[in-house]
């Protein structure tokens, strides 16, 4: 993993006492809350409907067991002893006092974690494949660039006060499994026909109130260029992404209206101009940082999966998990384990700070020390023994974090909602467990087999709605809270945007919707069919026949 | 309103936006907008342009007015609210494209938690807001000693690439 060195250290040092001072000069009222704002944001910090919520980054989801304990600490001693794992790989606590926080950030300060650039219009916590340098199917281990993207971007003197937040993802596979299409720039990691190793160059994806998959805007990138082009798209989006409507202010918006190519060619053009070697990426750099992510190691057990085969014969909840919660890892004899943090009727991303110790611990045992964390909202130990599956699945149960439910029914993506947030229009929290609790059974979750449920209370889409096979969005019509249903979203390779299937529904209609389209599903499959297959094949017509002529 | 430079020194004052200048501000006698530059003045008009600064809004081209720069004494931008960073860009492109020289000076609506980006983005010195006083924009100056990308300008302290062994100075 990425340790801080002195130069990190003395950034996050001084950032830490630059927001303290913040504090205080708002607190003595030598600060507006206007002129606050984009400060405190640029920190993490939000005001929500009950107290400050801060948002603290797990760069590229990468998480040490230490850190993890910090994050436990964070939640005893500041919060009401939880915490909320997030789409974008971060942290956030939703009970916190503002005159806390410089405490709070100087304490995570101490494992090298920070809350810098979780919020606000600047370039944000970088995210990448949750099983990044672990998945077998990945060319290169993105969070080494991800890591010098963090650094590129972290209080960037021009790239700080954008016309809107800007999101970056990474994929060194070409499963993406950072659903990289749905972000402001989305990098995948390819070799050209000589063997270099470069970028594809996604840019202009985005949900929100108008969702768009990132077009292709640079087919390869050398890898060495890849601080120059991020400055040339940056620059080019600064000086000319509106700014008169927060609603059309994302780059999404200016790639749509200029046209992909002719950005591709304003990017291009800013691209020529950047001096080359001033912002080539030092290849001693990336071989530090590269020698961080390397795995140490691991002796391949070749036999291992067969006495997991054997104690899979004894358990079937174990046989189970290890179906739905377990990937084949790079090394022969390990695998990579999805903790879920989404039990029946839980809130989706949420882990009290015993749970965060005992997984540290676990990572500790079983996973050298690694822990991640997924855009889906769940956590992943990512080096595990095939022969301790058994071990660690059963410690995790002790603590209600085995369910074996990783990509099925009742692993929904919510965003807080009404419960928390001051944007939302509709809960989501409450919908996500009444469905959850709705298809408790495992058995029946796994006869419906993959199927993504994601939940957004209002129109921002922080509950990637517009990406789940089945979307959930909620919209109040003349103060009453209904849900619009939309199917066939995708957030990963094939990226797509879900359709609005008909008009919406109230809280208990919405329950007995997504149960119909689910035994819609089922009628119609055919062998092996999974739900999104079904749905390309008959397309949504049968589905809207179902919910709204024959309910 | 008193003007600072990139070490926090006073270097003279700035009021309103008034077009003439007495004593002349970093070499300009006369400080015009972006109109009555390119009325008043042709960009071969090498005798007057040496006294004469411009001061530009954020929504102000650029590339028009690209005969100019070469001559002109100094560049005023004006920030019309704090949250549009667009004079950030400004100020890079003419250090880069237009090979600006002369002063860059930021003025308008800005933060003092804003001072260090100005600095590094290319800026020459700032006119301290109404509302805010120099102490805080020096105390502001002071806040980083390290930075993880190339500055421009004024902050030679400051690490200038990415951990270039060349250029790199050790983390306080």
């Amino acid at each position: 993993m990425y340790t801080y060195d002195t130069l990190d250290k003395a950034l996050l040092n001084q950032r830490v006492a630059e927001f303290r001072e913040q504090v205080k000069r708002r607190i003595a009222g030598d600060l507006t809350e206007d002129q606050f704002k984009p400060l405190r944001l640029m920190n993490g910090l939000y005001l929500q409907t009950h107290a400050y919520m801060l948002r603290v980054a797990v760069p590229y989801g990468t998480l040490s067991s230490d850190q993890m304990r910090k994050f436990a600490y964070i939640a005893r001693t500041y919060d009401r002893g939880y915490g909320h794992f997030t789409t974008r790989q971060n942290i956030q606590f939703n009970w916190i006092e503002l005159g806390s926080t410089p405490d709070i950030l100087y304490d995570l300060s101490e494992v090298d974690l920070h809350a810098i650039q979780t919020s606000g219009n600047c370039i944000r916590n970088v995210t990448a494949d949750p099983f990044a340098g672990a998945a077998a199917d990945e060319l290169d281990d993105p969070r080494i660039w991800s890591e010098i993207i963090r650094q590129w971007s972290t209080l960037h003197p021009e790239f700080s006060f954008l016309p809107r937040k800007f999101k970056i993802a990474v994929t060194g596979a070409d499963a993406d499994r950072a659903a990289i299409k749905f972000h402001d720039i989305g990098l995948k990691i390819v070799r050209n026909d000589a063997g270099d190793l470069g970028f594809q160059v996604f840019v202009g994806g985005g949900q929100g109130r108008t969702p768009f998959v990132a077009p292709l805007i640079r087919p390869f990138l050398p890898a060495k260029d890849i601080l120059r082009y991020l400055d040339a798209a940056l620059r080019v989006y600064n000086q000319h992404g509106r700014r008169d409507n927060i609603y059309k202010a994302r780059i999404k918006i200016l790639v749509d209206s200029l046209g992909a190519d002719q950005f591709s060619l304003d990017v291009e053009h800013e691209f020529e101009k950047l001096d080359p070697v001033l912002l080539a990426v030092n290849e001693k750099e990336v071989e530090r940082i590269r020698d961080m992510f390397a795995l140490p190691y691991l002796r391949p057990d070749t036999d291992a999966q067969a006495g997991l085969e054997e104690a899979m014969e004894q358990s079937n909840p174990l046989r189970r998990w290890c179906e739905t919660n377990t990937e084949v890892h790079k090394v022969p004899g390990y695998a990579i384990a999805t903790v879920s943090l989404k039990p029946v009727g839980g809130i989706p991303g949420d882990a009290t700070a015993d749970q965060m110790d005992t997984v540290a611990d676990l990572a500790d045992r079983y996973s050298l020390g690694e822990i991640r964390v997924t855009y889906t909202q769940n956590l992943v130990l990512p080096h595990v023994r095939v022969a301790d599956l058994p071990l660690l699945w059963a410690a995790l149960d002790q603590i209600s974090l085995a369910t074996a439910n990783a990509g099925l029914v009742t692993d929904i993506i919510a965003c807080p909602g009404l419960d928390y947030c001051t944007l939302a229009n509709a809960r989501s929290i409450p919908l996500a467990q009444r469905i959850s609790e709705r298809f408790a059974d495992l058995d029946a979750q796994h006869n419906i087999g993959p199927l993504d449920i994601r939940i957004s209370g209002c129109i921002n889409a922080c509950g990637h709605h517009h990406a789940g096979h089945i979307g959930i969005l909620g919209v109040d019509k003349k103060g009453v809270e209904l849900y619009q249903l939309t199917l066939g979203g995708q957030g990963n390779r094939d990226s797509a945007i879900g359709k609005i299937l008909g008009p919406g529904f109230d809280e208990d209609g919405i329950i007995g919707a997504v149960e119909n389209v689910i035994a819609t599903y089922l009628n119609m499959r055919t062998i092996g069919e999974t739900f999104s297959e079904t749905l390309q094949r008959t397309g949504h017509s049968p589905f809207k026949e179902r919910l709204y002529d024959h309910p | 309103m008193i003007i600072l430079d990139t070490k926090g020194e006073a270097h003279g004052e700035r009021h309103g936006f008034s077009e003439q200048q007495e004593p002349p501000l970093f070499g300009a006698t006369a400080i015009v907008s972006a109109a009555a530059l390119k009325e008043r003045f042709a960009p071969t008009d090498t005798d007057s342009l040496p006294h004469t600064g411009v001061s530009l809004t954020v929504d102000d081209d650029l590339s028009d007015m690209a005969g100019y720069f070469p001559y002109l004494a100094m560049v005023e931008l004006v920030f019309s609210q704090f949250k549009d960073g667009r004079p950030f860009s400004t100020a890079v492109v003419l250090r880069r494209d237009f090979e600006f020289k002369g002063a860059i000076l930021a003025a308008g609506d800005f933060l003092p938690d804003q001072a260090l980006f100005l600095l590094r983005a290319g800026f020459s010195a700032f006119v301290v807001p109404e509302q805010f006083t120099a102490k805080q924009f020096k105390s502001a100056l002071l806040a980083y000693s390290v930075a993880y990308q190339p500055g421009l300008g004024g902050t030679p302290d400051l690490v200038k690439t990415l951990r270039d062994p060349a250029t790199a100075v050790a983390a306080g």
